[in-house]
Order: C-alpha cells, then structure tokens, then sequence
C-alpha cells in the first residue's frame, strides 16, 4: 500500500514537472509561434515578407510559415517542442480548473478525456514531423 | 482514508461560484481559464498540420489564412500574453532571488523575463525562418 502511494506520488511529481516546464514553453515559445502563423503570414508582416524595390512602401510575401516545419530540422523541433509543451499545459492546467468550478466529482473522467487528448495530439504531431523527415520535406 | 481526515481536500468545500467572491480569486480563475485557448491553439495547429498531411502545402497555408482561424489566435494571443505575465509574476513570487541582504521582487522577475521573452522570440524567429 505505502509503495503504490510512493508510485502515485512519484507520478504526480512527474506529471506536475511536465506541466511546470509546458507552462514555460506557453510563456517563452508560444507568442512568438502566434505572432508568426496568425499576425506576421496573414498580414504580410516581417518575418514573412520584405520590402518591394519598386515600390519601397510595399512589402511583399517572400516566405511562409510552412517553413517552420521544412525549412530546418530545429524549425520541426521548434514546432514539436512549443506545440507539445503548450497542449499539455493547457489541457492540464483546464481540467483541473474544472475541478474547482463544481465538476470535483467527475475528475476522473476529465482526467481520461485530458490526458486521452494530450497523448493523441502529441502522438499525431510527432507523426507528421517525423514522416516529413523520413521523406526529406524537413530537411 | 486517515490520510484524507488528516488532510481534507478544500475542493471539496468550495461551490461552483466561489471565485465570484472578490477579484483576486476571479482573476485567479480567468489566469486558469487561459490555459483553454492555449490547448486549442495547439489543437487548431495540429488540424491544420492534419491538411496538410493529408492533402497540400496550399491548404495548410488557406487554413492559417481563415479568418476563423485567425480572429481565435488573436484571442489566444492575448490569453497566452496574459499567461506569460502572470507566470512570469508566479515565478518571482515562488522562486525569489536573494541578491545580498534583499530578495527580488516579483515584478523585477517580471519585467527580466519580459525582456528575456522578446530576445528569445527574436532568437526563435532568426533561428526558425531568417537564418
């Protein structure tokens, strides 16, 4: 019994690091992933685009975010890192908001969908980047 | 059980509305309440890798260009700014630096790692896409 709560406990800590370190990830790596696929692409902004010679208030799309993936091996890591740290933190830190809102007696279940939903999406992102790399798209 | 007696778990005492009561559990909550926007961010991401995979470049590329899509990130542009203030406000808090005979404050640790924030973004976006 002592051994199965030392387990728990050291599973608990395990699981409370990750998401310390995800909460990291969302605060430092996750703006600037925002900024680049929702503000800079869309809107033609820097880091995407670069002043037209011709007409030197223009700026013209020159990149786009797709070389977040296939542009280096560090832009894959980058994505994996950011994408994987931020769902778990998110998804964990949510579910147990829940918790303190009145749904203390469904835990459990929150806790199966939460972590069933984190597992499938880290599982499927590193998927796509890892296929992309065996077939030479990330280079 | 004699674990439990010991130590009662507050949850179990608090209503769904406890965090009504005065501002600070209220934005309490809503610091809480950030994390959805900032998992769905990511699954919103995944989707659109998904398309990709699963079809073109191109539709990767529309996806990101979708008004939907673009007007929830901005929303989760400013929860996820809000999270990284108060993260960075919680860690000089917890984890106060002793320099001397005083400890940092927390909003020294929050302006430094604002700061450190926009020199690792700067790094992210040469390291990722300019170099």
């Amino acid at each position: 019994m002592k051994m199965e709560t030392h387990k728990v406990a050291k599973l608990h800590a395990i699981l409370w690091g990750i998401f310390s370190l995800g909460g990291m990830i969302a605060a430092f790596l996750l703006p600037v992933m925002i900024y680049m696929t929702a503000i800079a692409y869309p809107f033609g902004l820097w880091p995407f685009s670069r002043e037209n010679p011709a007409c030197p208030s223009c700026l013209t799309l020159v990149r786009d975010p797709s070389l977040l993936v296939t542009g280096h091996l560090l832009g894959a890591l980058f994505v994996f890192v950011t994408i994987a740290g931020s769902l778990f933190h998110g998804i964990f830190r949510f579910q147990s908001a829940l918790t303190e809102v009145g749904l203390l007696k469904y835990r459990r279940a929150l806790e199966a969908v939460g972590y069933f939903i984190i597992f499938v999406g880290i599982i499927v992102l590193a998927y796509y980047l890892i296929a992309w790399y065996l077939n030479g798209t990330i280079t | 059980m004699a674990e439990n007696k010991h130590y009662p778990e507050l949850r179990k005492r608090l209503t769904p509305g406890w965090w009504t009561a005065n501002r600070h559990y209220a934005m309490y909550m809503v610091r809480e309440w950030t994390s959805l926007f900032v998992a769905l961010y990511s699954l919103i991401f995944i989707y659109g890798l998904s398309l990709w995979a699963t079809g073109s470049r191109a539709d990767f590329l529309n996806f990101l260009k979708n008004p939907a899509v673009i007007g929830f990130s901005l929303v989760a542009l400013v929860f996820t700014m809000y999270h990284a203030a108060t993260w960075f406000y919680l860690l000089g808090a917890v984890a106060p630096v002793k320099i001397g005979r005083s400890k940092t404050k927390p909003w020294q640790a929050l302006i430094l790692n604002l700061i450190l924030l926009v020199i690792v973004s700067y790094l992210a976006i040469w390291l990722v896409v300019l170099r």
